[in-house]
């Protein structure tokens, strides 16, 4: 399943955001997604995907949806 | 130093019956049980006893997707109950100012243990990796009264009381004290309990207090004072009140419910369980006592009463030794005879039913008494319909927990 989907599925289905407004681009703090929710999602990945939980200082400077999909493809990769 | 008076003038709960305070107590004063057989299928084994489900509550609907996700459902039910009460106390849900001299004190006994309860099928039998990110906060006693604190913009003292089945009637007397004592001027205040989880009703199955029944009696399953009396019915919900300091309520124009007049509170200190008659003497005494409530003043007790052989018993043998001659014409009812024994919660929904029946000059009956026990005679038993032959100038609303806890909280007539 596609990282981006997973995100979607799981703000809209959680917490209400509009699936349209969660892009590549689109600033993690600008969806409210503050450590408790960011943590979740990570949470959800490892369900999901069966991918590792991500270090500390993997996932200390990520700004951007982007960056997760791109961080967890990379889990994925590793997986492999 | 002067006293502060007390002002109950927001009241709000959650319960089985689904329907709002008005429709509650109006089916408490019809006799009527919320009482049904709960069915839990777990791959560990089914279970069906007598329970209360609040199932028409949708916690989607009243609070919101993103607040009721993070929030256990004894936080989503204390909740909702808190906000009723604040809008019944004429306050609105949105933009609340910070205010360091308004509180919360809350009740629960076992607070996110469905969580919890959860969280161990998935390590323990699922075999998952790690727990939610959600769990502790989910799960923590305190995790009702800091969501409630958040969206009120409570800013003053916010503490939460585990005191087993007395929880919300010691949070309540405790915030009595702060606003008393003028340490406060308002105090959002009750309880909340989701116990049916089936680990823990396991576990109270075990102790054999519970009421059999199946889906025919279960309605009658919960029969206080009564002679075939067979236990307590568990269930889950909420209750909530706004007290305030009565120049404070008098100043903003509120709707007076009632006084919150005294409070008193004891330790058996010599069971885990099992009641001492002493021990209550002791709390309803300072209840009076700090009320400035004599005896022959108190028109309605609403028993803690849970229907088991000792309890009962025990707070029958309290109240004639406190009311002396005028027990026999003390009006007593259990109401847990219909909307059930709510641990940490049913202390603040007894409170509620107090201050209604004080409200209305109307007191429920206990239901399914169809023969007092001989040894809970010596009072005047409401049965069958309520007793609404002249106005109450004050009552009482006892609560006595495991660990041997009492506490009384007493009402006087606004």
């Amino acid at each position: 399943m596609d990282a981006l989907l997973i995100i979607r599925q799981f703000l809209s289905e959680q917490y209400g955001i509009a699936p349209e407004t969660i892009t590549p681009e689109t600033p993690l703090d600008k969806l409210g997604i503050d450590s408790l929710m960011f943590f979740e999602l990570v949470f959800e990945f490892e369900g999901k995907l069966g991918v590792r939980s991500p270090k500390n200082e993997e996932i200390a400077d990520l700004k951007t949806i982007g960056e997760l999909i791109a961080l967890i493809d990379n889990l994925r990769l590793e997986k492999t | 130093m002067a006293q502060c008076r007390v002002a109950v003038t927001g009241l709000g709960l959650i319960n089985p019956f689904s329907g709002d305070l008005e429709n509650f107590f109006s089916r408490l004063l019809n006799s009527e049980s919320a009482i049904r057989l709960l069915t839990l299928d777990d791959p560990a084994g089914s279970l069906s006893l007598p329970a209360l489900q609040c199932q028409g509550f949708n916690p989607v609907d009243l609070l919101g997707k993103p607040l009721s996700h993070t929030m256990d459902r004894f936080s989503q039910l204390g909740a909702a109950a808190a906000f009723s009460a604040w809008r019944d106390a004429g306050f609105s849900l949105d933009n609340n100012a910070e205010r360091v001299d308004y509180g919360l004190s809350w009740g629960t006994g076992v607070g996110g243990v469905t969580t919890f309860e959860h969280g161990y099928k998935n390590l323990y039998r699922s075999n998952q990796r790690s727990a939610s990110p959600l769990t502790v906060v989910l799960a923590m006693n305190n995790a009702a009264a800091a969501h409630i604190a958040i969206k009120l913009g409570l800013a003053g003292s916010c503490l939460t009381y585990s005191v087993a089945c007395a929880s919300s009637t010691a949070a309540i007397g405790e915030a009595f004290h702060s606003i008393r004592s003028g340490r406060a001027s308002l105090m959002v205040v009750g309880g909340s309990e989701a116990p049916l989880a089936y680990g823990v009703l396991r576990a109270w199955e075990a102790m054999r207090v519970l009421a059999p029944g199946d889906a025919d009696t279960a309605h009658a399953a919960c029969r206080p004072f009564s002679k075939d009396r067979a236990g307590l019915v568990l269930g889950e919900g909420a209750g909530a009140m706004v007290i305030e300091e009565w120049d404070h309520a008098v100043t903003r124009g509120a709707h007076i419910y009632a006084e919150l007049a005294g409070y008193g509170t004891s330790c058996d200190h010599t069971h885990l369980v099992r009641p001492n008659t002493e021990g209550e003497i002791k709390a309803i005494q300072q209840a009076l006592a700090v009320g400035n409530l004599g005896a022959d003043g108190i028109d309605y007790v609403n028993a803690h009463a849970t229907a088991t052989p000792e309890g009962d018993v025990a707070e029958i043998t309290a109240l004639k030794a406190v009311f002396g001659d005028h027990a026999a014409t003390l009006p007593v009812s259990s109401t847990k005879s219909m909307h059930g024994h709510l641990l940490g919660a049913t202390g603040v929904i007894e409170a509620i039913i107090t201050v209604m029946a004080l409200h209305k000059g109307a007191i429920p009956p206990t239901a399914h008494l169809d023969t007092v026990d001989p040894a809970c005679e010596g009072v005047h038993h409401i049965i069958g319909k309520p007793l609404m032959d002249k106005p109450l100038r004050a009552a009482l609303s006892n609560s006595f927990a495991f660990g041997g806890v009492n506490a009384v909280l007493a009402f006087r007539s606004a």
